[in-house]
């Protein structure tokens, strides 16, 4: 046998991903008693009525055609800062900077986790506390925790660049930047371009989830309809938000492809797509800057060293009292189940709708066509609903407690997983399956031969790396009994209580680090 | 030739997991290496933060805050949006043309959002809660109430239970414990803090329900709830009860089992700033112009209010009492 | 036979008996692959008829179609197995015309009919290797792995698509006469297309030569020699 080791390895994966999912299913109530509230069913139909009767009177499409506006600009500017800052950090962060110095990668690695650690609603909570009514909020707190992430992959791909013009380099005797800056970026450059289109994707989302604690666009239109159940008008925004989420996909995805598989060109040192591509988004990014009247100086005037400094004063020391860590620890074991949950729902679904919602080849029937298309559609919407709508709606047909709360993060994720591992299907060799087609395998059985074991491992790495995307989105959906650390803070802010504040969010940085260093352990085991 | 695979290894982690589709490896740099157009996108990234670095002229945010010589009017997020934007937008206008100033409303989503804004010298006057104005008092020294309506020196809150659950309107609060409940916003004073009150003055464990105590974000929020059964009890602002009520939209399950005693709730603060910024006569004049609303106006049609009386801190300090008692004030 | 503009197969005509071991030559892009397709039913013809052990896999839809199919094995040039899959299941996708879509599922977990599976990976050589992963293996040794997935197919007529090209001469010859004992054991024929010439004239009892997509040689193989098919179709070993 070849690597038995590893085979072990992974069998320890698989069982402790089993147990792990058991311990959360228990925790979420599942098991021991009822959880669905039939009742409910009539609220449940008003939502999804809404559906079908978006409001489309004129006035609402004006306010949400200015919204849509500012949504479009903190992504792109958010996305665009996150670029910077990754491009700046990526060579602080990078292990072939550090050498053999360990500690300084590892300390620089943990720096990152900071930012990263916070979800991007909370970094807008307190910066609202901080700038007050600023666009910067926005853009900040997209670009912040963004750029942390950014950099750290931006840095991978230094890592695993070859090396072999920056060795000259060094040899040569050029200092560390320099030779990463023309023997290691020109290399990476086409990954960082990919990547940095994908963040512009994820930043539609998550300025969103901005507009839901005030920082104005279509989230915040949303969340006004959405306090007094004006189911019409979420929908309206839904809708909004899921063209403009579409819009970000096709055109990233577009971006993403050019990258990865270059028409072959007779002289063309540039491939024009590509360019036109980033002046475009460039071009974006000016705009964005003269729409939302972004003023640097905002950042540095005396109201906001005041306020940063009334807060930093606030929050120290942060408060350590027994009750309080005690609570912490009840909370995040919460927090760790129903990510478990929202991921294995999100996992579980994506595999079973991958295949459909796959791209099928040319030459396949209308109904294959439709039902891509119509699966396509539905994810899409999964993901363009914020989280806390669909906690909602799902406590309305289940009793409260983690499981709706861990559904709708379920659900959301599915949205972005389904997406994602559709698109691994379409990169999969067609060759094997028309194969098995050759041989007589029925639909199912060339699913479970042909597809699935090519997809399941890309899948699990996007589930790995979603599961801490999920654990920071638990934040936004533990207030109906769902419980977390995010009713812990959200419990806190609301009374000011700064240095309880402090420490709630120094143990979410923490857990956030230990999922991320767990799902790098999987990953590499997995590889 | 096989074609590569998507996940094989090599390529960062992330890049492989967030892509899905790694780079192709190249061998190294050779003179035809396609170069993705890096100077077009450092060239554009460089002019953008050139442009964001020079500022944006005189141009105003459609997310920032009114400019210097108005006030800027915001309200904490309890009521119906449509209500509030129609209400401020008629308020804005009235106050605008009464003391000749450009007054600019500013819709909030989030309580504690409300109250930060007002430290920060974004919202000037606000509509606060009973407890959302203390907080905001407390950090925004110089802050003062400037007028209540006469319905919030006697505010209630309804504590509404599914009609499944079997319980006839009481007094005994104590009948509640065993159920799922749901409070409104976390710092709302109707929706949770008074409530939460009264329930551990009559015995009750305010954190204490079955699965600890929802949290719907709305009154309406409220409503829908336990109108869908998952709560079976829940408890709200009483205006927004008889709105509801009247207007025929609470699912006929959901029936009202009691009554608060009364308390302080709403009323207006005006922030430090704003009378340094437009002269210190203005707190009297906004007071003189609330208070001589005629009954009937416009105004106060929409505030649901007969008429805005004087107020002052005082009539708030059993809430902060309270809110220190509950946690709410630290 | 057309794709898009060009013409793959123009005008072929041909019969293969039961019982046939048919080697069919020709140079890159003379029709070869698309002469399997055809036979297997996995493309159609533009025009003219196919018959493939008596039914036209044109006219059938669904289960009659898999039906077919599952009489037919084919092994492929670019072997077609499925990368991070066990060998086991490889094997095993072998028999999914036949299994239903529950024993598919449940083999995945439980791999079924193993003893099966092992003597036909005994049979091409790679015994023991049962469990490991495809992608892991040698070119080699995934075209044995193929071979062993059409073993237990047990198809009547067996195509094979250059099923020796990434073997050494000795397997290769072990290959084909594994793929023509499967034939004939259930009285079909074998159709392989071949790039070797002197494999072709060891193994097969017919010679079918094609260039551009036209049949320019069909006789016995016993009237041909390796030199005269080199020359003729400018193939080298």
């Amino acid at each position: 046998m070849l690597r038995p080791a590893r085979d072990r390895a992974r069998l320890l994966c698989g069982l402790g991903a089993g147990a792990l999912l058991l311990w959360s299913l228990a925790g979420s109530g599942v098991l021991g008693g009822p959880v669905l509230n039939p009742a409910g069913v009539g609220q449940l139909t008003r939502f999804a009525a809404g559906a079908l009767h978006p409001d489309l009177s004129g006035e609402l499409l004006g306010v949400l055609a200015r919204a849509t506006l500012v949504t479009v600009a903190y992504a792109v500017l958010g996305a665009g800062l996150a670029v910077a800052l990754g491009a700046l950090g990526a060579v602080a962060a990078a292990r072939t900077t550090w050498g053999r110095r360990r500690a300084g990668w590892v300390a620089v690695r943990g720096a990152l986790a900071v930012p990263r650690g916070l979800h991007e609603a909370v970094w807008g909570l307190l910066l609202v506390g901080v700038l007050g009514l600023d666009p910067w909020v926005g853009v900040l707190a997209i670009g912040v925790p963004y750029g942390a992430v950014t950099a750290r992959v931006f840095a991978d791909l230094l890592d695993e660049a070859p090396h072999g013009g920056y060795e000259a380099l060094r040899a040569a005797g050029a200092g560390a930047g320099v030779a990463v800056l023309y023997g290691l970026v020109p290399e990476a450059s086409g990954g960082m371009l990919s990547y940095a289109f994908y963040r512009l994707e994820c930043a539609v989302r998550s300025a969103v989830v901005l507009g839901l604690i005030g920082a104005g666009g279509l989230g915040q239109e949303l969340a006004l309809s959405f306090t007094s159940l004006r189911w019409e008008q979420v929908w309206s925004a839904v809708y909004a938000l899921a063209a403009l989420c579409l819009l970000a996909d096709v055109a990233g995805r577009a971006v993403r492809r050019r990258v990865a598989a270059p028409p072959p060109r007779a002289t063309g040192r540039r491939d024009p797509v590509l360019t036109g591509a980033v002046l475009a988004t460039a071009a974006l990014a000016l705009w964005s800057a003269w729409f939302l009247a972004l003023r640097p100086a905002t950042l540095v005037d005396g109201r906001t060293l005041d306020q940063l400094g009334t807060l930093l004063r606030a929050a120290w020391p942060p408060a350590g009292d027994g009750p309080l860590l005690s609570e912490i620890a009840v909370r995040a074991v919460e927090t760790v189940q129903m990510s478990v949950l929202a991921i294995a729902v999100a996992v579980a679904g994506s595999l079973v709708l991958a295949g459909v919602a796959a791209r099928a080849p040319r030459g396949t029937g209308a109904v294959r066509w439709a039902a891509g298309a119509a699966v396509r559609a539905g994810l899409l919407l999964l993901r363009a609903v914020p989280a806390p709508v669909w906690a909602l709606v799902f406590v309305f047909v289940l009793l409260p407690g983690p499981l709706p709360g861990a559904l709708a993060l379920g659900v959301h994720t599915l949205g972005v997983l389904g997406r994602l591992s559709a698109e691994a299907v379409e990169e999969l060799d067609p060759r094997p399956v028309a194969a098995l087609t050759a041989l007589g395998a029925a639909p199912l059985g060339r699913w479970l031969y042909g597809v699935l074991p090519g997809v399941a491992r890309p899948a699990t790495a996007f589930a790995l790396y979603r599961w801490e995307v999920a654990l920071r989105d638990t934040v936004l959906v533990g207030l109906l009994g769902a419980g977390g650390l995010g009713v812990l803070l959200s419990a806190r802010l609301a009374a000011f209580d700064w240095p309880a504040v402090a420490t709630v969010l120094a143990a979410t940085v923490l857990l956030t680090l230990a999922v991320d260093l767990v799902g790098a352990r999987v990953r590499a085991v997995l590889r | 030739m096989p074609r590569p695979r998507a996940a094989r290894s090599g390529g960062p982690e992330h890049a492989r997991t967030a892509i899905g589709r790694p780079a192709p490896r190249r061998p190294g740099p050779g003179p035809g290496r396609p170069t993705f157009g890096r100077r077009g996108f450092l060239t554009g990234s460089a002019l953008a933060m050139a442009a964001a670095l020079a500022g944006c002229g005189d141009r105003r945010s459609p997310v920032g805050p009114a400019p210097s010589g108005a006030l800027s009017v915001g309200a904490i997020p309890d009521q119906d949006p449509e209500v509030l934007a129609r209400l401020y937008g008629t308020v804005a206008d009235a106050m605008s043309a009464a003391l000749d100033l450009e007054v600019v409303y500013r819709p909030v989503t989030d309580y504690a959002a409300a109250v930060s804004l007002f430290r920060t010298g974004d919202l000037d006057l606000v509509w606060f809660g009973g407890l959302t104005g203390v907080q905001a008092r407390l950090q925004t020294p110089g802050a003062v109430p400037v007028a209540q309506r006469d319905v919030d020196a006697a505010f209630h809150s309804v504590f509404v239970v599914d009609a499944a659950t079997g319980l006839a309107p009481a007094d005994d609060l104590r009948a509640l414990a065993p159920l799922r409940f749901t409070y409104g916003s976390e710092t709302s004073t109707s929706g949770r803090l008074m409530p939460a009150w009264f329930l551990r003055r009559a015995g009750v464990d305010p954190q204490g329900f079955p699965g600890g105590p929802g949290f719907s974000g709305s009154h309406d929020a409220t409503l829908a709830l336990v109108g869908s059964g998952s709560y079976q009890a829940g408890v709200l602002n009483e205006q927004v009860w008889a709105a509801r009520t009247a207007d025929g939209s609470v699912a006929p399950s959901v029936v009202e089992y009691a009554r608060t005693p009364a308390y302080h709730d709403y009323h207006w603060l005006l922030g430090p700033a704003a009378v340094d910024r437009l002269g210190a006569d203005l707190p009297d004049r906004v007071r003189s112009w609330l208070l001589g609303l005629p009954p009937g106006d416009e105004v106060l049609e929409l505030f649901g209010a007969g008429s805005f009386l004087p107020t002052d801190a005082s009539a708030y300090d059993q809430i902060e009492a309270i809110g220190r008692e509950l946690g709410l004030i630290t | 036979m057309r794709y898009g503009p060009s013409t793959a197969l123009d005008g072929v005509d041909l019969t293969v008996r039961a019982g046939e071991r048919v080697a069919v030559v020709g140079a890159s892009g003379a029709g070869k692959s698309t002469l399997l397709a055809v036979a297997n039913g996995t493309v159609a013809a533009s025009s003219g008829s196919v018959r493939v052990l008596g039914a036209d896999p044109a006219a059938l839809r669904g289960r009659e179609l898999r039906r077919l199919r599952a009489r037919v094995g084919t092994v492929h040039q670019h072997l077609q197995l499925v990368g991070p899959l066990r060998v086991v299941h490889n094997v095993n996708a072998g028999r999914l015309g036949s299994w239903s879509g529950p024993r598919a599922a449940w083999s995945l977990l439980h791999p079924q009919g193993v003893a099966e599976v092992a003597e036909a990976l005994d049979r091409v050589g790679l015994a023991g290797r049962l469990h490991e992963r495809t992608d892991r293996l040698s070119g080699g040794q995934q075209q044995r792995v193929a071979l062993a997935r059409l073993l237990v197919q047990r198809p009547e007529l067996v195509l094979a698509d250059e099923p020796a090209s990434a073997l050494d001469p000795a397997l290769a010859d072990t290959a084909l006469t594994l793929l023509a004992g499967l034939a004939g054991e259930r009285g079909g024929a074998l159709l392989a297309c071949l790039h070797d010439p002197a494999l072709a004239l060891r193994h097969c009892d017919r010679v079918v030569g094609l260039v551009g997509g036209r049949v320019v040689l069909d006789a016995p193989a016993g009237t041909l020699t390796v030199a005269g098919l080199e020359s003729f179709f400018g193939v080298h070993r």
